[in-house]
């Protein structure tokens, strides 16, 4: 059992002092940001992500800091859903739909408990998982050849762009933009200097920091100037605190159920916690018929979706481990934390850095507990979080992310490229365009293009050799049928409803 | 602003990095792919999707919310100027002057934004320069506080 041994190994590196106090700090800080409506897990990543590189951690430690605020926000989104019925982050939509009746009906400690309970069965069974998948992902992976590793990145666009929903165009846009940014500076092939303008700031490509933080956290600011959010509605926690052993048994299949679906459908490069929460709601819904009285405070309700969002985040780390390309736009911004440590994510990883990869494994059962441990009894702590100003904590974002860019290269230059990043990301933003694809674009320009050429370079220039291996093919099929088929359903969908109204 | 204009700005911008890529060539090419390919794909995709959202715009634009526009001007222009002043006047000074207009945007008094503003640029000062060794520009402040 090489996988059993590895992951002790694991364990050695996650319960050294040090990464153990990273792992707590994360799981508390994540928490914190994933319960602010706004604030999401890439928020959170990213304004931690250049403070773990200035504070001069090892990459594991950093990577273990990134995960464990990832896990926290996660967590966190529920109690925001549950007090406020405002969602704190995307993948806890659902979870207000039942747990703000709940609340409601003076159940607001047995929604957190048990939502914190299924959070963690669902990161716990989907860090299993990926135990048991990666290393045989890995294995397999390390037969990609750069016509592989080109079609898989279309597959990945290909994901991200048709589970977007609403705007396949402007999502494909953004991972346009995305790619294109990533073309700024030295091509180092060739050594032409492109798209700089002749300023020196620009001939080493634009920092990823830079990029993250502007699109994220500057104009997070400006989109939240437009939502008033307020403290008044939030529902003082009375009664029970904890949920009862009829209650967990009654959740547990449903969490079960839920965890893996979260699990499957993170492990699918794009398709992200919110989806798969949204999934698992509507599979709930439909199975336990008129029992369930969903919308008025199922418990279920509350306890599928919860499971489903954390298993994604968990399953999001497997394509990111194993194939270099990351599963959802947090796991992309670890990846361009990764390579300001040089380290560049991918199959070999699993031989060459046993190291960063299982103690980041081992390290997100050891968050899990931890947040589980802080999320049942400190929930009060976290509540008073919820009623500071905004007039407080925007400052202190913009403050903290300014301090974060600046750590990198210590330039006002880089500052102001963040600003004005800020503004077009807001832009963008506010014309209903998803900003994930284009930090995935960012994050996988060089990769891709280097793939291509190398690609064609074997072939002299041929195009037949992105489409010859069976690989290639599978995915190739896999990626227009992953933009084709959305839409396709979308239109039945439709139908039927018109149908049934006929 | 609605799909069009994005489109419209998409198309131009499609343009120009086509004509900025057209000469990107490699003095000595050893490969069949150069640096323009990848660069030119980009801007033909980037062209296509802006025709797209030209020829066919989203049903509902959003459009920039007239009833925030001066708040929303007033916390840019300051998150513009604190890039500017970061270096010159120094992580908790030029803290302490974005914190002022913004947190009067997000509704503090000018009190409590000015307060914040102080205790935030000083206690992050503190927190990350003397504590966790992230090394933050001291600027006009640099005679109390040492550094630069």
């Amino acid at each position: 059992m090489d996988t059993l041994q590895f992951l002790l190994g694991g364990f050695a590196v996650a319960l050294t002092p040090q990464n153990l106090m990273v792992a707590a700090t994360g799981a508390f800080i994540g928490t914190i940001v994933g319960m602010l409506p706004g604030l999401g897990p890439i928020n959170g990543v990213a304004i931690l992500m250049p403070l773990a590189f200035a504070l001069k951690l090892p990459p594991e430690t950093a990577l273990i800091l990134l995960a464990a605020v990832y896990m926290g926000c996660e967590y966190g989104g529920r109690i925001s859903s549950i007090l406020l019925n405002v969602p704190g982050d995307a993948g806890a939509i659902m979870t207000a739909l039942d747990g703000h009746p709940m609340a409601k009906n003076g159940l607001a400690g047995v929604a957190l408990s048990i939502s914190a309970w299924s959070s963690f069965i669902g990161a716990l069974i989907a860090t299993v998982g990926i135990v048991l998948f990666a290393p045989l992902l890995a294995r397999w992976a390390l037969a990609f050849g750069p016509a592989e590793y080109f079609a898989l990145m279309c597959f990945a666009f290909a994901c991200i762009t048709g589970l977007m929903g609403d705007a396949p165009v402007k999502a494909a846009l953004a991972a346009v933009i995305g790619l294109s940014l990533s073309t700024v500076g030295l091509d180092s092939n060739s050594g032409v200097y492109r798209f700089t303008g002749g300023d020196v700031h620009l001939s080493d490509g634009i920092q990823f920091i830079v990029v993250v933080i502007g699109v994220f956290s500057v104009s997070e600011i400006l989109l939240m100037l437009e939502q008033h959010r307020s403290s008044a509605g939030l529902i003082h926690i009375s009664g029970r605190k904890l949920f009862n052993l009829k209650e967990m048994a009654f959740t547990w299949w449903c969490t079960l159920r839920s965890s893996v679906v979260g699990f499957v459908v993170g492990v699918l490069p794009g398709a992200g916690a919110t989806i798969a929460s949204a999934m698992t709601y509507s599979m709930e819904k439909r199975l336990a018929g008129p029992d369930g009285h969903f919308g008025d405070g199922d418990i279920r309700g509350v306890a599928a979706p919860e499971a489903a969002n954390n298993a994604s985040a968990a399953g999001s780390f497997v394509p990111m481990l194993t194939l270099g390309v990351p599963g959802s736009g947090t796991t992309a911004v670890m990846v361009g934390a990764l390579s300001l440590y040089n380290i560049t994510p991918g199959p070999a990883l699993f031989t060459q850095n046993p190291t960063l990869v299982w103690g980041l494994i081992a390290s997100l059962f050891i968050a899990n507990v931890m947040l589980l441990v802080i999320n049942i009894p400190m929930v009060g702590v976290f509540t008073k979080v919820l009623r500071l100003p905004n007039w407080a904590l925007a400052p202190g974002i913009l403050a903290v992310s300014a301090v974060g860019v600046f750590s990198v290269h210590a330039t006002t230059f880089d500052l102001m490229l963040m600003s004005g990043l800020g503004m077009v990301g807001y832009l963008l933003r506010k014309q209903g365009m998803p900003m994930a694809p284009l930090i995935l674009g960012f994050v996988l320009g060089d990769l891709m293009e280097q793939n291509l050429r190398r690609a064609l370079s074997i072939t002299n220039g041929e195009l037949g050799i992105l489409v010859e291996s069976p690989i290639s093919i599978g995915l190739w099929i896999g990626a227009v049928a992953m933009v084709v088929v959305p839409p396709l359903m979308r239109l039945r969908a439709h139908r039927m409803q018109a149908a049934d109204a006929a | 602003m609605s799909d069009r204009i994005l489109g419209a700005a998409c198309l131009v911008a499609g343009a120009g990095m086509a004509w900025a890529a057209q000469d990107y060539a490699a003095p000595i090419s050893y490969e069949p792919v150069g640096p323009r390919a990848f660069p030119l794909l980009l801007a033909g995709l980037m062209a296509l999707a802006g025709s797209w959202l030209v020829a066919r715009p989203g049903p509902q634009g959003f459009g920039l919310a007239r009833e925030h526009f001066k708040t929303i001007g007033l916390a840019a222009a300051a998150v513009f100027a604190y890039a500017a002043l970061f270096e010159t006047f120094g992580f908790p000074l030029a803290t302490t002057v974005m914190a002022l207009p913004v947190g009067m945007a997000f509704g503090g008094s000018w009190k409590q934004s000015l307060a914040g503003g102080v205790v935030m640029g000083f206690a992050f000062y503190l927190m990350f320069d003397k504590l966790l060794d992230v090394v933050l520009p001291t600027g006009l402040l640099s005679f109390v506080l040492g550094g630069r």
